[in-house]
């Protein structure tokens, strides 16, 4: 682990299927803005949040993917090298539809990849998309969220459209991983790299510290 | 599957008639559309100069392309060099069909798509409905929802992912579907892009959309890369640097042959070379697009780079701006170089053509030794 920084870095991923708003919940978070022309994704792109918790200084940095599974193999949730693909143990954002159960299915698939590659104590929080539809839901929202604290993860019901829960899962996925790091620390429970994962660490940033925190 | 768009006017954009030149919504960045003013297709007032244009692109034709085949194999260079200059909008989807071999492809092949459209179902369907609404999103014609453009859209999806059962349907494929739609009919644009992925003239592209994690991106990503190095060395060594590699910023440029997210002018231009002369033309006009704007990049640190690599200054997409630079770098033997050691590698030569192209139906007559 690297030494102290004012100013700490995390890294995570959003996955879940195509038109599941991840880009849209990105954008909102991290721009505040919302269009319902958003193009199909086919290249992950890379985004940046500060933000503050408890008077530290956080930047979130986010990468948002495409949905299809194919993609996968460019970047940035795999890491290639002669022996074959590893899953990059990092925290993810994982984000269904909840008007289209398949696209939770899909959710269930990435929770079991990440658990079986990834380290045990990876973050994962799932966002129950486009709440702004929930009269159209065709998937109780009961069994989703009984199913993310099954995997010790947070479930949240979030509206790209409306700027609604939002904040919330970012917040969350910051406060855990600040946690995390905290006890790491304190040497409670020291995050051992597992063989054949890459661990990305979370390098302090080289930047100055930022002026302000949204 | 019911979709989820309900709230989208489709009428208000029709309506307000606010598009551009090529029928999409205007953007608020109203200075980027006037630099590329002059690059308005050739529409109702074509001035004499394109007048002019069109009557030698005419003449070069003939009635329907009867001319076409005979003119290449007699004027090679002033084909190659009168598309680099640009094809007449009003003539772009002929020609598009003539240089890519997807003309001789649908002669050959009365029916199919028809047959692939009415009486196939694909497992691709779900997925190709998801990103119907959010391809071109902008355009009037796929602004309708379940309008004529969309609907042609995935008729075309549809017939290529029953056509290639293994590639089905791949996120990017909309985007080059949409534009040829938006030059030709359905069937024309399903047969050119079966020439484009099965190889009618070039090297095939399929591979740029297969299981198995999008082979050929990866092959011209690493590419990519290595000519980066070399041409733009001090860059290469920024990238490097800052861990920003291509599948960062370029691999929708080859996904997509810059027909997702580039300005419309620059991406037909882009097309019409990419059809003559091949997918080397994606990466003379990255490596152009880098060294455009290299001073710039070669200070920004990670975030702001790849800001950058995706938000390119007004001035750089303007097409004869870029594309003289872009032709100025010469980049086929280095390529050529690059396949043989790739080939070298995986020891086995890479698929070069269809069975259905049979050696008869389609003349070559643009590979190789033309520069």
């Amino acid at each position: 682990m690297s030494s102290r920084a004012r100013n700490l870095t995390f890294k995570l991923v959003l996955l879940g299927d195509g038109r599941v708003g991840k880009t849209s919940l990105v954008l909102r978070y991290v721009n505040n803005v919302f269009s319902e022309k958003q193009e199909t994704t086919v290249q992950a792109s890379y985004l940046t949040k500060r933000l503050v918790i408890g008077g530290v200084p956080i930047t979130l940095s986010i990468w948002d993917t495409a949905g299809q599974e194919r993609f996968h193999a460019l970047g940035p949730i795999y890491y290639r090298d002669a022996d074959g693909m590893y899953l990059i143990n990092t925290t993810a954002l994982l984000v269904y539809d909840i008007t289209d159960s398949d696209t939770f299915l899909r959710v269930r698939k990435w929770v079991k990849e990440l658990q079986q590659m990834a380290s045990k104590d990876i973050v994962m929080v799932i966002a129950a998309n486009k709440s702004d539809l929930i009269r159209s839901k065709k998937y109780d929202i009961q069994e989703a969220e009984s199913y993310a604290t099954t995997i010790g993860a947070k479930l949240f019901l979030t509206s790209a459209k409306f700027g609604t829960g939002i904040n919330d899962v970012f917040l969350d996925i910051a406060a855990r991983l600040l946690q995390k790091k905290k006890s790491s620390f304190q040497g409670l429970s020291p995050a051992l790299p597992r063989k054949g994962i890459i661990v990305v660490d979370d390098e302090p940033e080289r930047e100055p510290p930022p002026k302000c925190c949204s | 599957m019911k979709s989820t768009t309900a709230e989208v006017d489709p009428g208000s954009y029709l309506l307000s008639r606010t598009v551009d030149g090529f029928g999409f919504a205007k953007q608020e960045q109203s200075n980027s559309t006037e630099t590329l003013s002059k690059n308005r297709p050739v529409d109702d007032h074509p001035n004499d100069r394109e007048q002019k244009t069109i009557r030698k692109w005419r003449k070069m034709i003939g009635v329907g392309g009867s001319d076409w085949k005979h003119y290449v194999r007699r004027k090679p260079h002033v084909v190659k060099r009168r598309i680099r200059k640009g094809i007449p909008d009003c003539l772009r989807g002929l020609v598009w069909q003539l240089i890519s071999g997807s003309r001789d492809l649908l002669l050959m092949n009365p029916g199919v798509y028809e047959q692939l459209v009415i009486y196939e179902t694909s497992a691709s369907e779900l997925e190709i409905i998801r990103d119907i609404s959010r391809t071109f999103p902008s355009h009037v014609f796929y602004q309708q929802r379940h309008g004529l453009g969309q609907r042609s859209l995935y008729n075309v999806l549809k017939a290529y992912s029953v056509y290639d059962r293994d590639v089905g349907y791949v996120q990017g494929m909309g985007f080059l579907a949409g534009l040829l739609l938006l030059y030709m009919s359905e069937e024309d644009a399903f047969w050119l892009l079966v020439a484009l992925l099965k190889g009618a003239i070039h090297a095939p592209m399929e591979g740029l959309y297969q299981q198995a994690g999008l082979p050929l991106v990866q092959e011209y990503l690493s590419q990519f890369e290595q000519l980066v190095k070399e041409y733009l060395p001090m860059l290469g060594e920024h990238f490097i640097q800052e861990m920003v590699n291509p599948s960062m910023y370029a691999s929708q440029w080859f996904i997509t042959v810059f027909s997702y997210s580039f300005p419309f002018p620059l991406a037909l231009r882009i097309w019409d070379v990419f059809l003559y002369e091949g997918v080397k033309v994606v990466f003379q006009v990255g490596l152009a697009l880098l060294r455009f704007c290299h001073d710039d990049l070669i200070k920004l640190p990670f975030e702001k780079l790849l800001h950058a690599l995706k938000n390119f200054p007004a001035e750089a997409m303007n097409p004869d701006k870029l594309l003289p630079l872009a032709f100025s770098i010469k980049v086929s033997k280095r390529l050529e170089e690059f396949k043989r050691e790739y080939e070298k590698r995986k020891e086995r030569p890479l698929p070069h053509s269809l069975p259905l192209l049979s050696s008869s139906g389609i003349p070559i007559h643009n590979l190789a030794g033309l520069e």
